[in-house]
């Protein structure tokens, strides 16, 4: 058979989407037998190929992403977005609630540890982007795998779809729905809260290994998370932060948290974590409906 | 921005009709019908009459439904309210259903309270602002899918709450007729009944009367539709009953008590009202539910007890009723289960399927409020009346009305309290700026925070949310939770930099144009200060 020829590129992200395809372990070596990857940041080679894939991680953040990304396109038959950062924007997204000259003073002036700082400006340095785009804001993709990072589980099938010459298809549901935590106030129609004991993680002494976290006053993104991560987090007992991304019946992943926990926990709540946008936007801001600060 | 998978549009091979009426002048002199007509022939069938209520227009309507195989419609003159209000106002819509076209291909644009009289001053504003509600209107046409229905052959028995001479009266009709009757009163502290000393023969009638029965027990629970409601009092007994009437006088204490059961609307002073005293003098809000209003005059008592219990025989002798099934429903494939909806439903209409572990809605007690809808973080639930698609892609298209004062307000109307008493104001004579763009929604508690932030991306000045006041929420809590959401979503907006300011929410009472109007202009000028517009 054919290998599929494929090509990896890195945009803007913390790598860890390409060392979880190094997690794959002995899985990587069999997938081998099925792919050649004539590209990628590993190899170092620097120029993109003609390939019957290119698969990106990281979100677009300067222009330099914008090419590489350009290049893929051009290059590749199909597109895998790989990773939140890729699909959604990620961690990277935040920086979108602030103009991009307030980032770079803060990031090259303004830091505790920086004396006499400057923000470079050479012709070299690939200019920022006003606001930090997900791959599908600029190049047409084929397909996308969320997760920060993404499960080898979801990798390998995923892999698998595409070289069986098949759509992949990801899971559609929220995580609670992989989450075997119990529910008992959640299942209960009542005026009154699920409870009105709000905590921050580090205040609880015990937390129960068993019971969903919104019941126990903590709050847990896993109802507006897409599932498919096997509920990492929560099987270590810390409650999701929404890394999967919204489903695909929401546009806006905070907004439908703050939609449903109106009636799940006290406003407080959201008050009291006092970061509303941080907790509901963690990995997605940027696919959202309002997806950065409007400038005045 | 955000891109978003263009979804295929509308139904294939679907024809809209759009039907303008001048309601005979009150349309036709302000607004331009002609040039409204001329700007959507292009694209569909376009009528314009005098009024739609006429025999002559029905009949006309009729023949253009089967000649150009119409398959849905845009009824755009008087408010939707004037179809339920007005004596026979649904006779048109019967007609079409008549013709086959599904209760929710039916799309009603309110062209006379909501932009003729109101803007009567400013014609061309008033013309331009009507072709985007139409635009509207035929987007809600094309998108909504068929409303599933279900027959219900009539209980033969009614409920009557309140043993005053009212519902005295009712029960006599009612038994001579042949119906059970089943009393239900709340425990009194004073021996006397509240009926009347001229009522007392007719109540030992009553109480002789096999076929009926007296509970006086608390509400626990009420559900069901016209034809077919249970009703379960403390203590446990268990009633079906095909209609109700409530005949509790000016007892305000029960009817506080019974407001979360029945969802009647109330006056400002808090008693129940029906849904037009010159034209439906016992008829409610909810179909099968009459009311012997508390202000009835002794010598009128006999006449609305008369006017109900026929309404009811008509009703309830009918072989068969149908209910149509504007529910909630739920996308099992993107549902999770995480329990939401079913937390916030107070109908106790979202349910856990026991064997999948997903949500379902019970539509035995669904009333469709839209609350679930809101609520579900996956977007697996939707409002069969207004698809979160429909209610997207409508703030879209009303925003792209630019006003001549350049400052742009989207009006999101409980259909409960603010689009009754925006069309108030219309029927008072006040004026506002054509550049309030109403949008109205089941209740406050459809309105998703998703739907906020559209508005302002489409450029939005501000957005005004008219709600049920405090504790007047047709749905119970629909009005709470609104305000939390919204409330807790200011955080969200100020982090995008559109100043909370910019949403407004008006508590209103259904007959109250006037803060809904003072708030506009209000608001308006507030909106000027900022630097909006
Ligand atoms: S998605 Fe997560 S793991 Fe992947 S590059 Fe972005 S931050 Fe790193
Ligand atoms: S809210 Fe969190 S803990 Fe609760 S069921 Fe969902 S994922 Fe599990
Ligand atoms: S539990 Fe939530 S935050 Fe953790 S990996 Fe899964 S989706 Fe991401
Ligand atoms: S919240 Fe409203 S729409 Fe949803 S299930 Fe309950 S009654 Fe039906
Ligand atoms: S809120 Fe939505 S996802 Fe959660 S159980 Fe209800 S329908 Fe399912």
């Amino acid at each position: 058979m054919k290998k599929l020829r494929v090509a990896t590129g890195h945009l803007q992200g913390c790598f860890g989407c390409h060392m979880a395809i190094l997690d794959l372990d002995e899985d990587l070596l069999s997938l081998l037998d099925s792919i050649d990857i004539v590209r990628s940041p590993i190899n170092d080679v620097k120029s993109v190929p003609k390939v019957d894939l290119g698969i990106l991680d990281g979100a677009l953040c300067n222009t330099s992403n914008v090419a590489v990304a350009r290049e893929f396109r051009k290059k590749a038959g199909k597109i895998l977005a790989f990773g939140t950062c890729a699909a959604f924007g990620g961690i990277n997204g935040l920086r979108n609630l602030f103009s991009l000259d307030d980032v770079l003073q803060r990031a090259y002036v303004e830091t505790e540890s920086t004396v006499r700082g400057k923000v470079p400006s050479s012709p070299d340095i690939p200019a920022m982007l006003p606001h930090v785009r997900a791959v599908h804001q600029e190049i047409a993709v084929d397909y996308e795998l969320p997760g920060c990072p993404p499960t080898p589980k979801m990798i390998r099938s995923v892999l698998k779809d595409i070289i069986g010459g098949k759509k992949p298809v990801i899971p559609q549901k929220n995580l609670c729905h992989e989450c075997n935590r119990k529910h008992q106030e959640m299942y209960v129609p009542k005026r009154e809260f699920v409870t009105n004991a709000v905590h921050a993680i580090m205040e609880l002494d015990v937390i129960d290994p068993d019971r969903c976290f919104l019941e126990q006053g903590l709050i847990c993104m896993g109802p507006a998370t897409r599932e498919g991560c096997e509920a990492r987090c929560v099987k270590g007992n810390v409650p999701c932060r929404g890394c999967m991304g919204p489903t695909t019946g929401a546009l806006e992943q905070g907004a439908k948290m703050i939609n449903a926990l109106a009636s799940i926990l006290p406003a407080g709540a959201m008050m009291f974590m006092e970061d509303v946008v941080g907790v509901g936007y963690r990995y997605s801001l940027p696919v959202s409906i309002y997806p950065y600060r409007e400038e005045k | 921005m955000s891109d978003r998978a263009k979804k295929a549009r509308g139904h294939a091979g679907a024809t809209t009709g759009l039907f303008l009426s001048g309601a005979d002048g009150a349309i036709s002199s302000v607004l331009d019908l002609k040039s409204l007509s001329a700007r959507f022939r292009k694209s569909l069938p376009v009528r314009i009459y005098d009024n739609l209520h006429s025999s002559e227009s029905i009949n006309a309507v009729r023949s253009v439904v089967r000649e150009e195989r119409l398959d849905s419609v845009v009824l755009a003159g008087e408010s939707p309210l004037f179809y339920r209000s007005a004596r026979n106002g649904d006779l048109l819509l019967r007609v079409l259903q008549e013709e086959g076209m599904n209760a929710n291909r039916i799309a009603i644009v309110n062209l006379k309270e909501q932009t003729a009289l109101p803007h009567r001053a400013t014609p061309l504003e008033a013309t331009r602002k009507a072709s985007v509600l139409i635009a509207v209107g035929i987007e809600k046409a094309r998108l909504s899918h068929d409303v599933g229905m279900i027959e219900v052959a009539p209980k033969k028995t009614v409920a009557v709450i309140g043993t005053t001479s009212g519902g005295i009266y009712a029960a006599q009709r009612l038994l001579e007729r042949g119906f059970h009757v089943a009393f239900v009163d709340r425990p009194r502290q004073e021996k006397a009944t509240p009926a009347s000393a001229d009522a007392m023969p007719t109540l030992a009638y009553v109480k002789n009367h096999p076929h009926a029965v007296f509970h006086v027990a608390p509400l626990e629970e009420l559900y069901g539709y016209a034809g077919n409601f249970r009703i379960h009092l403390k203590g446990g007994v268990r009633l079906r009953a095909g209609g109700i009437i409530v005949a509790i006088g000016d007892d305000l204490a029960y009817t506080g008590e019974l407001y979360p059961f029945l969802r009647l609307e109330r006056s400002n002073e808090g008693h129940f009202r029906t849904i037009f005293s010159d034209t439906a003098v016992t008829e409610t809000v909810n179909p099968g539910i009459f009311l012997i209003p508390h202000d009835t005059p002794p010598a009128s008592v006999i006449a609305c007890a008369d006017s109900a219990a026929l309404s009811l025989d008509t009703l309830l002798k009918r072989h068969s009723i149908t209910h149509e099934l504007f529910v909630s429903e739920v996308n099992q494939e993107i549902c999770g289960g995480c329990g939401t909806c079913i937390k916030t439903c107070l109908f106790h209409a979202a349910e856990l399927d026991p064997s999948s572990k997903l949500s379902t809605t019970n539509i035995k007690r669904c009333v469709g409020c839209g609350n679930c809808v809101s609520a579900c973080p996956t977007g697996a639930r939707d409002q069969v009346s207004a698809s979160t698609e429909y209610l997207l892609s409508a703030i879209r298209i009303l925003a792209s009305y630019n006003p001549p004062n350049g400052i742009r307000l989207l009006y999101l109307l409980c259909e409960g309290c603010g689009y009754q008493s925006l069309d108030f104001a219309g029927r008072e004579g006040m004026e506002y700026p054509t550049s309030v763009m109403p949008l109205s929604v089941r209740c406050a508690g459809r309105i998703d925070t998703q739907f906020i932030i559209e508005a302002f991306r489409e450029g939005f000045s501000g957005v005004v949310i008219c709600k049920c006041g405090d504790d007047r929420c047709l749905n119970i809590v629909g009005n709470t939770d609104l305000d939390r959401r919204a409330n807790l979503f200011r955080a969200v907006l100020d982090s995008r930099g559109i100043s909370p300011e910019r949403l407004r929410i008006f508590g209103v009472s259904n007959c109250d144009g006037n803060s809904c109007v003072r708030g506009a202009v209000d608001f308006i000028e507030h909106l000027r200060k900022m630097g909006r517009g």
